[in-house]
């Protein structure tokens, strides 16, 4: 048999043509089957039973604090859809008088979506609207009511800067993160932004089928359907019963609160002050409410413990004597002595006591908060051995707190001030000033409160955080964060023990006296610090007890006064509160004297419990 | 002039006729089925009439090379081709499906694309070199060789539907390279027994088949009962080879043979294309305006499902008249391998005939049901570049074999 010969090729060639042409005729079949015989039933189901696709909003995740009180809810609300495909003008008319929006705005709104898409026409829509429109649907085609929820926060429950509030998506977050769908409620603020993945949850998708003018006829397939998934809940690691009297404390005055647990940097309570009512900004956003709050001189949109950067006044000495000590300029046993004034060159910068401290070393230069003992100081050091340490102890950065648009502050430096002044242009006197907390420094109150935890850790400290643990209802776990620890390489132990004796005495008889919790040994630094707007800043931070650190706390006032005079006592009685679940009562002070009995309201009743130290790192649950 | 009419007299208008048809009528799909998803809308059309251009330009530049070029080429491209089958296995990037590609900077090759054309020219040669006996063992191990080592490397990748287009190849090309009947059947029938073994009634039903075909063969009996007995052991084997494998590697040959792992996806996927398809009835809905494609509840319907869009919005007569386009060049492609004279350039229109018509059959059965959702698109019309310029080289070198015919 020859292989190649011609008539041997044509039949296989006739075979294989008649496989391919018995193969396409299968196919024309198959489309005439379809296309033809069974086009009624194709027909109808496309224009009678178009399948949609429906988003289902999931629940977004709850809050709580540390003791599982719930803070932050949520409560359905009801939103009104239009489909751009099946609304008819007269929809579009009748729903533009009945929520009072001019019916241009509609059709453009509708034009720039999605023809299949529900576009949010008003939201949050009243009981009896929402009855009257469910009850007349059957009469305006391609409106959709659309099941979301808003944020509902129990009585007393308020905080909003640490909360935020949720918004309706914008073009500029849809850019950040593409997940984001035309007409997601999204967290714009506060801990909703910062955990807006973890909170906001999975869609779920619903299969209906809708006749032509897009009625709702039932499930397509409910297998095909997803449940929507809970978004994460949150556990925080604040207390809100001392939060709430934190804020309490802070009611009527400019400033902020921060406690954090200095064995694993949770934040206990943070405040900022003055602030607004949460719920104004729960559900749809009054724009008449914002325009107010946007321009109120007081800003209380501002999260003032982590967004405002002030100078620190003489809290930041602390950060001068470290640095002084550390790079070996002096010894605790240095002394200067304090005329009430220093003069340098033209300048004379004085010293809060006009009569002077005389001579001082660098213990009673803490405790008295001595202006003429650091500026001197500050002299010695010079300008980049302060940056560098005022770097290392976490200031000119941010601390990473799980919360949106932190300040970093402002650490100057040498480059700094040539840029500003131009080289040579600043003097000593810019140097002096930085020593004692003033000047272009600035800092965040977090960031003092973090440095009131790196000193009672002598050096430890961990990154401060809101969230404890999160529970991810799709994986049915609770995930903890651990906890991020840092060290602050390159100070000793010993430089921190003087320090820190220092600010034993401060709040022992010294400017911060009025800060002493009775029965808990305490360290602690005030501030005054001058700025142009007004009074100084009163400024407080402390640790607590000195031996077996539990708390840091920073306290800020605005234009109030002397720290020790206003942020101390705050303090003080925050502080209290912590320990003894009770404010003490005070002994009555006698106007000429600086010094208190210490022990006219012996305590005994520290709750052993709350003095053991907690483990560094959280172990994660086995439930 | 003369020189002008010469070069037109070459053109093979009989193939580029309903390639360019098949290719416009592509676009125009295209367009519709994306047009809706506005901003990228543009970039789905555009992107593709660039490549369309690009493919047409290709066609002709293909035309005019040398044929000898192609003849000797052949080999050295489809080395080439391997190697960069195995370069993509190490520095591949995924695509969106299973595909890799190779990433040369701006451009992005898909080298099975490539290895389709090129292993269909290698083994066009070697079977066309000085009339070798295909029958003969050594000669045919080869052949598998050369079409299995692409197949193995590209179903590595994980690419089933891509690597299924080799294996459609080996029959074909044997066939027209004068395989005997008895050699068909020896290859053929045990992968049907392998299917049919996990049925003891389909078995027995096979094996009786097999038995009187057998009987009727006109055979040396040793070669018979050698015959019989492969088929005996492959089907006893089978279910116990199965059997000793664990649970996921089961799983794993199970969602190989079904690409789409879910399967209530892809049924669903091809109910909206049945919907779409039988909605359009005789004249279609018109262009525009398919409200199921327009519904976007087919994926891929701008790649994959291209066909149901046509269908949808061109009826009945659109897909008649698209589908008699195919055959026409099938057939035509078919008989341009009966007209040439070098027996290279036959076996490689065989060749590129069955890649194309595999990929048209596989597709538009899936479109309407008949054939599991495997993500194999379809040429000429659907959204792709890679597959486009595969699919306009294979036509410019058909048309090169047609300018060349008398070559020997």
């Amino acid at each position: 048999m020859n292989y190649w010969d011609r008539s041997f090729r044509t039949k296989r060639l006739i075979i294989f043509s008649s496989f391919i042409i018995f193969s396409f005729t299968i196919l024309v079949l198959g489309f005439f089957n379809l296309q033809v015989l069974q086009r009624e039933y194709y027909l109808q189901l496309s224009l009678h039973n178009v399948i949609r696709q429906v988003k289902l909003n999931p629940v977004r995740g709850l809050i709580y604090d540390s003791k599982n009180n719930l803070l932050v809810d949520n409560r359905p609300a009801f939103s009104a859809a239009l489909i751009p495909a099946h609304t008819t003008k007269e929809t579009i008319k009748k729903i533009a008088d009945y929520f009072n929006i001019p019916v241009k705005n509609i059709i453009y709104r509708l034009r720039s979506a999605p023809r299949f898409r529900p576009v949010i026409i008003a939201r949050d829509i009243e009981k009896k609207k929402l009855i009257y429109l469910a009850e007349n649907q059957y009469f305006l085609p391609g409106l959709d009511i659309i099941l979301d929820s808003k944020r509902y926060y129990p009585k007393d429950v308020n905080s909003p800067h640490i909360f935020g509030y949720i918004g309706e998506v914008n073009q500029k977050d849809q850019e950040r993160d593409p997940r984001y769908e035309l007409g997601d409620m999204i967290g714009k603020a506060g801990l909703e932004r910062y955990y807006d993945t973890d909170l906001r949850g999975t869609k779920g998708i619903r299969y209906i089928r809708v006749d032509a003018s897009g009625k709702e006829l039932g499930d397509f397939n409910p297998q095909l359907n997803e449940p929507p998934i809970h978004g994460s809940d949150l556990y925080l690691t604040l207390d809100y019963d001392l939060q709430k009297f934190a804020e309490s404390l802070m009611e009527d005055k400019r400033g902020s609160l921060v406690a954090i647990d200095v064995r694993s940097g949770g934040i206990l309570a943070m405040v900022s002050n003055p602030d607004y009512d949460i719920r104004l900004l729960s559900g749809k956003i009054d724009p008449e409410i914002w325009r107010t709050l946007l321009q109120d001189e007081s800003h209380p949109l501002y999260g003032r413990s982590i967004q405002s950067a002030y100078p620190p006044g003489s809290t930041y000495k602390i950060v001068t004597a470290i640095a002084a000590l550390q790079d070996g300029i002096i010894t605790p046993a240095w002394e200067a002595y304090c005329p009430g004034y220093f003069r340098l060159g033209r300048r004379i910068i004085r010293c809060w006591k006009i009569d002077g401290h005389g001579w001082l070393d660098l213990y009673g230069a803490i405790k008295n908060s001595c202006n003429v003992y650091f500026s001197k100081l500050g002299l010695k050091i010079g300008l980049k051995t302060w940056s560098k340490y005022s770097k290392l102890l976490g200031f000119g950065k941010r601390t990473g707190i799980d919360l949106p648009n932190e300040n970093p502050g402002l650490i100057p430096t040498i480059e700094y001030f040539n840029k500003i002044y131009g080289e040579n242009g600043w003097t000593k006197g810019n140097l002096a000033n930085l020593a004692i907390g003033q000047g272009e420094l600035l800092t965040t109150p977090l960031q003092i409160a973090q440095f009131a935890m790196i000193l009672a850790n002598r050096g430890l400290y961990h990154r401060p955080h809101l969230v404890d643990h999160i529970y991810n209802y799709q994986t049915q776990k609770t995930i903890y964060f651990p906890i991020q620890s840092k060290y602050v390489v390159g100070v000793s132990s010993e430089v921190f023990d003087v320090v820190r004796e220092g600010m034993h005495q401060v709040v022992n008889g010294g400017t911060g006296w009025l800060g002493k919790v009775p029965g808990i040994d305490m360290a602690g630094k005030t501030g005054t610090a001058q700025n142009p707007h007004g009074d100084p800043h009163a400024w407080f931070m402390a640790f607590a007890p000195y031996y077996h650190p539990e708390v840091a706390i920073a306290v800020m006032v605005e234009n109030a006064g002397s720290g020790g005079g206003v942020a101390a006592p705050i303090g003080r009685k925050f502080l209290e509160m912590y320990f003894y679940h009770k404010l003490i009562p005070r002994p009555v002070i006698k106007k000429d004297s600086l010094q208190v009995e210490p022990a006219i309201n012996p305590i005994q009743s520290v709750p052993l419990d709350s003095l053991s130290p907690l483990p560094i790192l959280n172990q994660p649950g086995t439930e | 002039m003369y020189r002008f009419q010469n070069i037109f007299k070459q053109i093979d208008f009989a193939l580029l006729l309903p390639v360019i048809f098949l290719i416009i009528t592509g676009l125009f799909t295209v367009y519709s089925a994306t047009h809706i998803t506005q901003a990228s809308s543009q970039n789905y059309f555009s992107r593709q009439l660039f490549y369309a251009v690009i493919g047409v330009v290709l066609i002709f530049a293909v035309t005019f090379v040398p044929y000898k070029v192609i003849f000797d080429l052949s080999y050295l491209l489809y080395g080439v081709s391997l190697l960069l089958l195995i370069l993509v296995l190490f520095i591949g990037i995924r695509g969106y499906g299973a595909e890799r590609w190779l990433s040369l900077g701006a451009v992005k090759i898909q080298p099975s694309e490539f290895a389709k054309i090129t292993t269909v020219l290698a083994v066009a040669r070697y079977l066309s070199r000085n009339r070798r006996n295909i029958n003969h063992i050594s000669n045919l191990t080869v052949v598998f060789l050369m079409i299995l080592i692409p197949f193995i490397l590209i179903a590595k990748q994980p690419d089933l539907g891509t690597s299924l287009v080799f294996l459609a190849l080996i029959i074909p090309m044997l066939y027209f390279a004068g395989i005997s009947w008895f050699v068909l059947f020896v290859l053929v029938p045990p992968v049907i027994t392998m299917v049919v073994s996990f049925n003891l009634y389909a078995y027995m039903v096979w094996i009786l088949i097999i038995t009187i075909i057998l009987i009727f063969a006109r055979q040396k009996l040793y070669l018979k009962i050698l015959v019989f007995l492969q088929h005996i052991l492959v089907g006893s084997l089978m279910p116990v080879l199965w059997n000793s494998l664990r649970e996921y590697q089961k799983q794993r040959i199970l969602t190989f043979l079904q690409p789409e792992k879910d399967p209530q996806g892809a049924g669903y996927q091809i109910i909206q294309s049945k919907v779409a398809i039988g909605s359009g009835g005789v004249w279609g809905k018109g262009y525009l305006q398919g409200s199921q494609s327009q519904l976007n509840f087919l994926p891929a319907h701008h790649t994959d499902f291209i066909f149901s869009v046509l269908g949808e919005e061109r009826g009945f007569i659109g897909i008649f008249i698209v589908l008699t386009t195919f055959l026409f060049l099938f057939l035509y492609m078919l008989y341009l391998s009966n007209q040439v004279k070098s027996s290279f350039s036959r076996l490689a229109l065989i060749g590129f005939t069955t890649i194309l018509f595999f990929h048209t059959l596989v597709n538009i059965s899936m479109t309407i049901g008949l054939a599991p959702v495997t993500g194999l698109p379809l040429p000429f019309l659907s959204y792709g570049g890679s597959f486009l310029l595969t699919s306009c080289l294979l036509i410019g070198i058909s048309m090169n074999f047609s300018r060349n015919r008398f070559q020997p």
